[in-house]
């Protein structure tokens, strides 16, 4: 399987300019005419970016948050000669198409993702989270425990007790990663970030501020897949899915959340998709990580072993992960100032940069990227590679 | 005077809990296979390795705060923010989530020893005593 599947094209939706307009909205706004036309753009600039049409898509996978009926948006995409069609799923799906490529299922796959956070009016948190995510976001509602902001919260907290870290450290994430997304087209928040500016912030669970949670706004993103034989053929550097991993805390989670921040199941995960690619950490030039949370960044920049653990927040103070040092992390500014798009905006920058096409933010000579999505209890790493090297 | 709190999950595993901590008793699920205490509790089988002979061991109630945090976002409607939660290690070694009662998080320090106790609430299912933990 490994770099039997590229990515050939990539599309995603305005999200600066629907933030702006989504932040004048009173009450939810009507969340399915918004999907119509989040899918639409990204998908039809997908197809525009790979110089492909409706009729060479025959495989999709379509992610739609807070929705379950999804008939609508198949029929929207209007597909002549579609033979495969899933629904639901995360970033795993990625390889799940490079499968449905690999044994000839399908020819050219579209990853479809749409979220109407802003619109919707999404709340990470609270009594209407039931039975869904890992009991972690609903067993503790008696204590008024609660939220995805909690999670990250009580990792930071034993950070900080663990290895005499202070919340200035943290802030160095939050503020390295605006001044990625200052760099970036269509990023969400480009306003330069300031220490005083993140320290003053307001909590949102205490010891976590404003700026160390991700965004919330409206957007979608298609991915367009194809075997590697065939990328060659279209007009970007194909990027070839050269390795993947996955590892879940099965028990215990609160434990491996906390104390071992997922190094466990990071580690075992990161080994399995670089042994798969036939790569070693000192390959990647470039990591785009699940940034859900900063403290998050720094568990993934930890526990795939780029930093010695407790050593993390010192790495980004210094400039290592920031554009021009020696491992540029979340270059577009990542969930946190670019777009929250549940990672998947991450993998298209992780394509911009492998195509070399990352404008004043590429990273130089760059070969081969980590794009990681990590939750509380999962780790699923990929290794992206430029076509023509370790494909 | 009953603390009004969020619902608790209920069914086989989760009844027992609760039924414990009424009579002023915190019990967890001990698997008799690989010895893993189960909390969250389970409602048959052990989350480590899905034995189904698990008894209700009674724990010391005895441990130390290893982490917290203060809500300072509402997530629940009827809540005042902000508000404190603490994550003791149990003697026993669960981690378990939960709240201070006699002190503030301000007044918390790493792997400061508490002691549970129970405090009269209810939900819409009705009346429970919810463990929180003190100094000893």
């Amino acid at each position: 399987m490994r770099g039997r599947a590229a990515i050939v094209g990539v599309g995603e939706t305005d999200y600066a300019t629907d933030y702006r307009l989504s932040r004048g909205l009173q009450e939810p706004g009507d969340v399915r005419a918004k999907l119509d036309d989040l899918i639409s753009l990204a998908f039809q600039r997908a197809l525009d970016d790979a110089a492909l049409t409706r009729s060479d898509i025959d495989g999709v996978t379509l992610m739609v948050e807070m929705e379950s009926e999804f008939d609508r948006y198949v029929k929207l995409l209007a597909l002549p000669t579609l033979r495969v069609l899933r629904t639901g799923g995360w970033l795993e799906q990625v390889p799940c198409a490079a499968q449905l490529l690999a044994d000839g299922s399908c020819d050219t796959v579209a990853l479809i993702f749409a979220a109407p956070f802003r619109t919707g009016a999404r709340v990470f948190g609270g009594s209407t989270w039931q039975g869904a995510g890992g009991d972690s976001y609903w067993y503790y509602h008696p204590w008024r425990w609660s939220s995805q902001a909690a999670h990250w919260a009580l990792m930071w907290q034993y950070y900080m007790s663990e290895y005499g870290a202070t919340e200035a450290d943290l802030g160095h994430v939050a503020l390295t990663l605006r001044r990625h997304a200052s760099l970036t087209e269509n990023a969400v928040m480009t306003t330069p970030l300031t220490m005083a500016d993140y320290l003053a912030s307001r909590y949102v669970v205490k010891p976590l501020h404003l700026f160390d949670i991700c965004l919330l706004n409206d957007g979608a993103v298609c991915i367009l897949m194809q075997r590697a034989d065939a990328a060659s053929a279209r007009p970007h550097a194909p990027v070839v899915l050269s390795g993947w991993g996955s590892a879940t805390v099965h028990h215990a989670k609160l434990d491996f959340m906390i104390r071992d921040r997922l190094r466990t199941q990071l580690m075992a995960a990161g080994d399995q998709a670089l042994s798969m690619a036939a790569l070693s950490r000192s390959d990647i030039g470039h990591l785009m990580v699940y940034d859900a949370s900063t403290i998050h960044l720094v568990n993934q920049l930890e526990g795939f072993g780029f930093a010695q653990p407790g050593e993390g927040l010192a790495f980004v103070r210094t400039g290592e992960t920031a554009i021009g040092g020696s491992l540029p992390v979340n270059t577009n500014g990542g969930m946190l100032s670019h777009s929250y798009m549940a990672g998947w905006n991450n993998l298209v920058e992780a394509v911009k940069q492998l195509r070399h096409e990352a404008g004043p933010r590429q990273v130089n000579d760059l070969h081969a990227t980590l794009f990681a999505a990590t939750t509380t209890d999962s780790a699923y790493p990929m290794i992206l590679t430029r076509a023509g090297r370790n494909a | 005077m009953r603390d009004r709190r969020p619902n608790r999950v209920r069914g086989p595993g989760h009844d027992e809990f609760w039924s414990y901590t009424a009579r002023g008793e915190l019990r967890l699920q001990r698997c008799k296979e690989c010895q893993h205490l189960n909390w969250p509790a389970v409602p048959e089988a052990c989350e480590r390795c899905g034995a189904t002979h698990l008894v209700w061991e009674r724990l010391s109630g005895r441990g130390t705060v290893i982490s917290w945090c203060t809500f300072y976002q509402q997530y629940y409607p009827d809540v005042a923010i902000p508000y404190d939660t603490i994550v003791v290690q149990l003697e026993e070694g669960p981690l378990f989530i939960s709240n201070p009662e006699g002190f503030t998080n301000n007044q918390v320090t790493y792997e400061v020893p508490v002691l549970v106790t129970y405090i009269d609430a209810e939900d819409d299912a009705g009346q429970f005593r919810l463990p929180v933990f003190q100094l000893p």
